[in-house]
């Protein structure tokens, strides 16, 4: 069993009227990548902002490599072992990328080298580079790289991607990949269920401050995926009745093409080998349940690429 | 104390790399000096003020008497004025308007009447007649003088009077006009009466006894940009600590990185003491280019001695801490700007920075006594000019306890956690 790195109990935070985290209980293990996944306002930067030291709490607890986030000893010493890439990462527009990376570093008492840091996440040819004139995706993974630089055994990427073209979004992805080959723990924060799919080891969906699904993402998609689906391109009116009285649930769709829903992956196989029967040769495709697919069940709602529910 | 050093660096640089920043903080007040300087100090001659003459004393021909004449020669003899004519035919207010040329000005004319010589003439001729009158008085009055004089000047004395009635009793006048908003027109009507009085004593014969001398009331002779340089010096490690602080502080907070450098082992009173170094360096470099510019243009005398630097230090840090103050208490860059001039402009212009507070009502010298700059200010004019000990280390108290009034409260007011 590997180490509790974070772990939170009936976290509350209240501001005024508005409970921004509703009772949450979640642990983080040592080496995972933790994808906390919601819309906008969901209270995702909040909690994350609550284990960085940032924010108080209302009720519950909330320990950091076992140190309580509230106490301010135990403060000093969570600040020392923790790595943090904020939302809408900004620095010091006028210093070059080695030098912000230096600021960050500076406060540490331990810390990496600084350009060992800027070669991990390949920003070597713009070492000398001023932050203002970089992109979006070199200022966040200059983001990260100072996020790094005190050699934390646990990262916050609060919302990484956010804002970001595609291929910066990748690269980001990238970096993330290479963190957990370095065996840091990565706590992520993120709208984009594709982001979370893809990265995550585990997944919390949160929602009006609740907690509403947690686990892995196969067990979250076997969990509350729904139905796995076979479909036949350009089938017939024949073959869909066939599949129907054998199956069930089948559809014959507008272009001809055949959809048939199955429980399982037993019942996939089954299917498979009543058209290989039939001896088929139009060409099929199965699709599986995503995250997406859990995200509505839970949530009832999807996530607009702006973060907000739809 | 090595984490405050890393800030100190970090924001010393960003701020020497940004131009508008490095323009604000010390082009702008070297060119304040210049100007100011040109302007009080005399460099490249100074302009004269216009003043239209119109001249009504004529000879028959149509020519200005020799009299009136020697007069406007002698207004123009002090080299205060531009004198231009207005023609003895127009009306001097609407000819001046007309006259005045494409960036207009002030509105300033002398009318010389008619009969300007005559009257004089016949004023100053009843004015010696009465002169030896009261001569030969006092003479008849205190010497000893034997029975065989006395009737003489008793006879004498009776003819002159008798002379002296028969006498018009002449004056003629000399008209000013001035527009009643023209700050300078007190000090254009008294040299316009010096004038006039001298001339008057002049055409008499009268000799002045009352001599004038000139000298400064500080050891070395001081121009009056001397005066200006620690004002100016003052005035923008003000401007610098409550304006640009305020401004870079909730811009980095807008920007979310004071709350990214929270997240470190750094502490706010790290980030306050790292802040107030650099704002110190900028104001000692800011003081040493205003210096040697001031000594390169205009021969300023000012010398800064290690009384300067702890004042100009302590003065920084002053600023620098309610910077901080204004920087926590306002959430978004625009209040803070707003709020950093509305409390940086008027205490510029009420602290004896720029004038002397002698001018200013008493409640706004009272008032004044309430601001933090009238303190370093008035302290860096006597650390650099008067080399007045004393008042420095007066002025220093007051400016040592604010800093560190300013410095708490704005630890007390930065928020380094959020809600």
């Amino acid at each position: 069993m590997t180490e509790i790195v974070v772990e939170v109990k009936s976290l509350v935070k209240q501001y005024g009227s508005l409970r921004a985290v509703d009772d949450i209980s979640f642990d983080l293990h040592d080496g995972d990548v933790f994808a906390f996944l919601g819309p906008n306002g969901a209270g995702k930067t909040t909690t994350v902002e609550i284990l960085e030291c940032l924010r108080s709490l209302t009720g519950g607890s909330a320990k950091v490599f076992g140190y309580d986030v509230t106490k301010r000893e135990d403060v000093k010493e969570i600040k020392k072992r923790i790595g943090v890439l904020p939302q809408e990462f900004s620095a010091l527009d006028k210093l070059s990328v080695k030098e912000n990376i230096d600021l960050i570093g500076g406060m540490y008492q331990k810390k990496l080298d600084t350009l060992e840091v800027i070669k991990l996440l390949d920003l070597e040819d713009k070492t000398k580079e001023r932050f203002e004139n970089l992109s979006g995706g070199l200022k966040q993974r200059v983001g990260v790289a100072a996020a790094l630089v005190n050699d934390p055994q646990l990262v916050f990427l609060d919302e990484p991607t956010t804002g970001l073209d595609p291929k910066a979004r990748r690269e980001v992805w990238s970096v993330i990949h290479n963190l957990k080959r370095l065996g840091k723990t990565v706590f992520l924060t993120t709208h984009y269920m594709e982001e979370a799919q893809i990265l995550a080891d585990r997944i919390a969906i949160i929602n009006k401050g609740k907690i509403a699904a947690i686990g892995s993402p196969q067990d979250l998609i076997s969990q509350h995926g729904g139905r796995k689906t076979l479909v036949v391109r350009k089938g017939s009116k024949e073959l869909a009745k066939t599949l129907q009285d054998k199956y069930g649930d089948t559809t014959l769709a507008q272009g001809g093409d055949v959809v048939v829903k199955v429980d399982d992956v037993k019942e996939m196989w089954q299917l498979l080998a009543t058209l290989t029967d039939m001896k088929m040769d139009k060409e099929i495709e199965i699709q599986t349940p995503t995250i997406e697919d859990v995200f509505l069940k839970v949530v009832g709602a999807r996530i607009t690429e702006e973060g907000e529910l739809k | 104390m090595i984490r405050p050093l890393v800030i100190f660096s970090a924001v010393t640089k960003n701020w020497i790399r940004s131009r508008s920043g490095l323009f604000f903080s010390i082009m702008f007040p070297v060119l304040l000096l210049l100007v100011f300087g040109a302007i009080f100090g005399g460099t490249g001659g100074t302009s004269a003020s216009t003043l239209f003459v119109q001249n009504l004393d004529r000879n028959s021909g149509g020519t200005t008497t020799q009299l009136s004449s020697v007069f406007v020669e002698a207004l123009n003899s002090t080299k205060t004025f531009a004198i231009k004519d207005v023609p003895a035919d127009a009306d001097p207010k609407v000819w001046a308007r007309d006259n005045l040329g494409p960036l207009g000005g002030n509105i300033r004319i002398v009318t010389i009447s008619k009969g300007f010589q005559n009257d004089l003439l016949n004023g100053t001729f009843k004015v010696q007649v009465g002169i030896s009158y009261n001569l030969l008085n006092y003479t008849y009055h205190y010497l000893p003088l034997n029975d065989t004089v006395k009737p003489i000047y008793e006879q004498g004395l009776a003819q002159l009077q008798q002379y002296n009635e028969t006498l018009p009793d002449a004056r003629t006048s000399l008209t000013l006009m001035f527009d009643a908003s023209d700050q300078s027109a007190t000090v254009i009507k008294n040299i316009v009466i010096s004038v006039a009085n001298a001339f008057n004593y002049r055409i008499i014969g009268a000799t002045s006894v009352i001599e004038f001398k000139e000298e400064s009331v500080v050891g070395r002779s001081y121009g009056a940009v001397d005066y200006y340089v620690p004002g100016i010096i003052a005035a923008f490690i003000m401007s610098n600590g409550i304006i640009a602080l305020t401004s870079i502080t909730s811009e980095f907070k807008r920007r979310g990185i004071i709350k990214r450098l929270s997240i470190t082992p750094l502490t706010k009173f790290d980030w306050i003491i790292g802040n107030v170094l650099s704002q110190t360096l900028l104001s000692l470099i800011l003081t040493a280019i205003m210096i040697f510019v001031g000594w390169i243009v205009f021969r300023v005398q000012a010398i800064p001695d290690a009384l300067t630097i702890i004042l100009i230090f302590l003065g920084s840090v002053m600023f620098s801490g309610l910077g901080m103050v204004l920087g926590g208490l306002v959430k978004d860059v625009e209040a803070a700007s707003a709020l950093g001039n509305a409390i940086a402009f008027p205490m510029m212009f009420l602290s004896g920075t720029y004038f002397p507070m002698e001018f200013m009502p008493s409640y706004l010298q009272s008032f004044a006594r309430f601001l933090p700059l009238t303190y370093f200010s008035e302290g860096l004019r006597y650390a650099l000019i008067y080399k007045y000990t004393e008042g420095v280390l007066t002025n220093m108290a007051v400016v040592s306890a604010l800093a560190v009034a300013f410095i708490i409260l704005g630890s007390v007011v930065t928020r380094w956690k959020e809600k």
